[in-house]
């Protein structure tokens, strides 16, 4: 391979790349796992909780909804700081992607379960089902189907917001790729190259999507 | 009944939030705080054992990573420095990559002990950040495409309000290219290298940047570029630290004047000479230069 040839500077910072899609990886994962987890936990609240408990998520949802990522990253990294809270850049990325991605979900969730008819939950009332009950085996499940497509929009979202996390020094693919065209100039080569890095993380989350689809696809009623 | 089972679930939540809490505490950073009130800062760093410097990593040739995947530069030459004078150990940084709109925010909450990121002194910014002597003064210029429309400065002010040039982001720089092409559009950009990939995918008809970045440049791509010939806007580089320690400024600057002009002169400038291509003449023996 000779010097200055895309290859070539692929291999030279094969290290450096690889390091920036683990960060990506690894934040992307994390970020799924808590807002998806959390997004659930609130999602119900919102639904079935107390009118007190539903307006303070209500609140959540809906501030944190309409405030740029972006500006909460800023505010894990800087704004936490200013409150002797000194959190690391990923941490700090982590967090703020979670915090926005959790009030997302939380709607899907809600908006997932209120599209059941009613008689699904009457009818498990009137085989004396308890609350934790119905959810577990009749809700949730049912709702499972209906909230999988938008889960799906947001997983990829989160992915291709990790690529600010790079404001605040994490140095994740992009900043990576960054790093390599700072050094060798080909900027449209890495650009690309990162485009379809990207494309081949959400296709694959999509096809995992697909795949949970065709599993739950038998909940019908 | 309802009630009961959403009130465990919201104490699950609570529990998993607890957990992910104490995680974060263990995976702290070794941070650049835990200042006690009347102690300088040079005191901490020595007790930290290194020294904690917010810089970039894509900034050429201030910041940026070499083919090993080292952070190299101007500016890390500067670092390197500071952490030889302090632990007698070039080594003993660690470096807090940072955008450059990152260096004020990352002093003033004390993520960092100094920013070396090719940061232009004010007198705005001086008034939330204490600048060091500067290391280097640099200029702005215009690079333009070889085979383009535009050959000499006269056909950029020809040009008029058909000129556009691409930009790093930042708050003076429009005002800077006006002040020669007062008609021009100036397109501000995130990074340099999308600022660069504007004028090469012939968006813009001028890089309007730093004359180290432009010399780097054409160093880097002969034949592709071609400078305008013209260079205005004098302005210095300098580190900057938190306001309020003069202990620590002063230490900086100690350092710094002594690599200028001192015993530290031959590591100065060998850095000079392999980033921008300038041979520094050594200081005259005698009466200290700088107050001549």
């Amino acid at each position: 391979m000779e010097r200055g040839t895309f290859l070539y500077e692929v291999w030279v910072a094969r290290w450096s790349l690889l390091s920036g899609f683990g960060i990506t990886l690894s934040a992307s994962v994390l970020t799924i796992a808590i807002a998806t987890l959390l997004g659930l936990i609130l999602g119900i609240g919102l639904t079935y909780g107390w009118r007190p408990l539903r307006w303070l998520i209500r609140i959540y949802v809906d501030a944190l909804r309409g405030i740029p990522v972006l500006v909460l990253i800023l505010f894990a990294y800087y704004g936490l700081a200013l409150f002797k809270i000194n959190v690391p850049p990923f941490w700090a990325g982590v967090i703020a992607l979670a915090a926005f991605s959790i009030a997302h979900i939380a709607e899907t969730i809600r908006g997932g379960i209120e599209s059941l008819p009613q008689g699904q939950t009457e009818a498990a009332k009137a085989i004396g089902l308890q609350f934790h009950q119905r959810l577990a085996y009749v809700i949730i499940p049912l709702a499972t189907r209906r909230v999988l497509p938008p889960w799906m929009n947001t997983c990829a979202e989160i992915v291709k917001n990790t690529t600010l996390l790079s404001i605040i020094g994490v140095v994740e693919f992009l900043l990576s790729n960054q790093q390599a065209i700072a050094r060798n100039y080909l900027v449209l080569q890495f650009y690309l190259f990162a485009a379809v890095v990207y494309l081949l993380i959400n296709f694959t989350i999509s096809q995992l999507g697909a795949k949970l689809e065709r599993r739950y696809a038998h909940f019908r009623y | 009944m309802v009630r009961r089972g959403i009130l465990g679930l919201s104490a699950a939540g609570a529990a998993v939030g607890g957990l992910a809490s104490a995680g974060l505490g263990l995976l702290a950073p070794t941070s650049a705080r835990a200042q006690e009130a009347g102690t300088s800062r040079l005191q901490t760093v020595l007790e930290r054992g290194h020294l904690i410097v917010g810089t970039g990593s894509t900034n050429p040739p201030w910041h940026f990573e070499d083919e090993s995947g080292t952070l190299v530069g101007m500016d890390i030459d500067m670092a390197r420095l500071l952490a030889r004078g302090l632990f007698d150990d070039p080594e003993k940084v660690e470096f807090v990559l940072q955008g450059p709109d990152a260096r004020i925010p990352s002093l003033i909450t004390e993520k960092v002990d100094i920013v070396c990121q090719f940061m232009t002194v004010t007198p705005g910014r001086a008034q939330q950040a204490d600048f060091t002597v500067p290391y280097y003064r640099e200029g702005v210029g215009v690079m333009m495409m070889a085979d383009g429309d535009y050959k000499t400065f006269d056909d950029l002010k020809a040009a008029g309000s058909d000129l556009t040039l691409s930009a790093l982001q930042n708050v003076f720089i429009e005002d800077w290219a006006h002040k020669e092409l007062p008609e021009a559009r100036v397109d501000q950009f995130e990074s340099p290298d999308a600022a660069l990939q504007a004028l090469n995918a012939r968006r813009v008809d001028g890089y309007f940047g730093d004359q180290s970045a432009i010399r780097w440049l054409m160093q880097q791509a002969p034949d592709r570029y071609i400078d305008a010939g013209r260079g205005w806007m004098p302005n210095s580089y300098a580190s900057a630290v938190k306001q309020g320690d003069p202990i620590w400024l002063n230490w900086v600057n100690t350092v710094y004047r002594e690599a200028m002009l001192g015993v530290d002169f031959d590591y100065f400038a060998a850095s000079y000479q392999k980033w921008f291509g300038i041979t520094l003449e050594t200081p005259k023996v005698g009466f200290p230069s700088e107050f001549a």
